[in-house]
């Protein structure tokens, strides 16, 4: 696992408390939607639960812990800028978009062009997991973010999906 | 017997007061041209030293201390004026200059985390990062005397001592004496309680906490209420020193 250096902030016992006066917390919670976005994406983590144990929401060298009020705050700060969302009503599975839904298309897009690609059919499983997506941002990616990127693309006429009888074989026909 | 005064008297008594005048004026005379030459030579002699010692001046911090200091002693503002043979010999005005405006800079980025109350310390060696590429070495006493060019800009700039620490504030917020009672307080651990503060000042409770309240309303204090002793702690980023640490470990 990649390492990851902490903010100094993330040292400073009062940035895990919700903070009162106004400007303060703009502060706050920029930083923390910065180191939130900046974790998730060294670490390849796509997903937030934020009601369950998440390594970087406790910092037990100074013994604090985000309470859900301000775990909820920060998370719905990055949804409110389009770099997250809820994955469902009850806010307990946050979905990270360190890469937007269109960086991540481009990024696909470009993983195709250097591979010849352009006018090749892939499973979606193939792209996420093939051994041609090794050492790319795509291999291991959120299923959920991958078939976003994809509907954005076939929305702009850049390939095509194919139903499959299980989720796990729709094919992807590019025509770049 | 008494002498009646005679026309005689009165001429000797003028002839002398005017031989007095006449020496008088002479030695007013020599003395303003002895002073004169004294004040040139000095001058000559004090622009010889700069001109001598320049480098001294601009790269040691030291040095620059003490000329200041001997410039103190002896009447003159090496800083009074960008113009004029002292700028103009050793562009030290501009050093201060723009040590003032780096420090308005750093001030201002880190004004968010600390409400505009900034260690002088930590003030410096956010100073000396920035200045990293350049030649010359600064010193607190730099900074200090770059913030005091400051004050004629009349942006509240200010240097404030709490207890033993120099604390610089860049808003125009005045702290009265309350306030930097508690900031003094907060100096050994980096933060303060209300339990705190009313026990080792002896205020009231209602003094203490209206206290606390301006202080986190100008955002000068940070709340937490993390702690496992279910007490609220008061944090004071201004004495922490976080972000200059911080940044010394990257």
């Amino acid at each position: 696992m990649a390492d990851f250096k902490f903010p100094p902030f993330y040292n400073y016992p009062p940035y895990f408390t919700l903070q009162p006066v106004k400007d303060t917390r703009e502060k706050q919670v920029q930083l923390w939607k910065e180191l939130i976005l900046d974790y998730c994406k060294t670490r390849n983590i796509f997903v937030i639960r934020p009601e369950e144990d998440f390594p970087l929401f406790s910092n037990p060298t100074i013994d604090r812990s985000l309470t859900h009020e301000a775990r909820q705050v920060f998370l719905s700060a990055l949804v409110s800028e389009g770099r997250a969302e809820w994955l469902d009503k009850g806010h307990k599975k946050c979905l990270v978009l360190w890469h937007r839904i269109q960086d991540w298309a481009d990024i696909l897009v470009q993983y195709v062009k250097e591979n010849g690609l352009e006018d090749s059919v892939m499973t979606v499983e193939e792209i996420r997991s093939g051994p041609e997506s090794r050492g790319t941002e795509l291999h291991g990616m959120d299923r959920i973010i991958l078939w976003r990127a994809l509907k954005l693309l076939e929305n702009k006429g850049k390939l095509a999906i194919f139903k499959g009888t299980s989720a796990d074989d729709e094919g992807v026909k590019f025509s770049l | 017997m008494r002498r009646r005064p005679g026309i005689g008297g009165l001429q000797t008594a003028a002839a002398a007061r005017d031989q007095y005048r006449l020496l008088g004026e002479n030695v007013a005379k020599l003395r303003t041209d002895l002073m004169k030459e004294q004040l040139a030579t000095f001058r000559s002699q004090l622009e010889d030293f700069a001109r001598k010692h320049k480098n001294d001046i601009k790269k040691n911090p030291v040095f620059r201390l003490q000329f200041h200091e001997m410039c103190a002693k002896v009447g003159v503002d090496p800083l009074a004026s960008n113009k004029g043979f002292w700028a103009e010999l050793l562009g030290i005005g501009d050093f201060y200059y723009e040590l003032g405006v780096q420090i308005v800079e750093i001030c201002l980025a880190t004004r968010p985390h600390n409400g505009g109350l900034i260690n002088l310390q930590e003030l410096c060696s956010l100073l000396r990062q920035k200045r990293k590429g350049s030649r010359e070495a600064v010193s607190e006493d730099d900074c200090l005397r770059a913030i005091s060019k400051l004050k004629v800009l009349g942006s509240g700039f200010e240097v404030i001592s709490v207890g033993k620490k120099k604390l610089v504030r860049s808003v125009p917020t005045e702290l009265n004496k309350d306030h930097n009672e508690i900031i003094e307080l907060a100096q050994s651990q980096g933060f303060v309680t209300i339990d705190e503060v009313e026990r080792r000042l002896s205020w009231t409770s209602g003094r203490a906490i209206d206290a606390l309240d301006t202080l986190l309303e100008e955002g000068f204090a940070m709340i937490d209420d993390g702690d496992r002793d279910g007490r609220r702690r008061y944090w004071f980023p201004c004495v922490s020193a976080l972000s200059a640490s911080g940044e010394a470990d990257s």
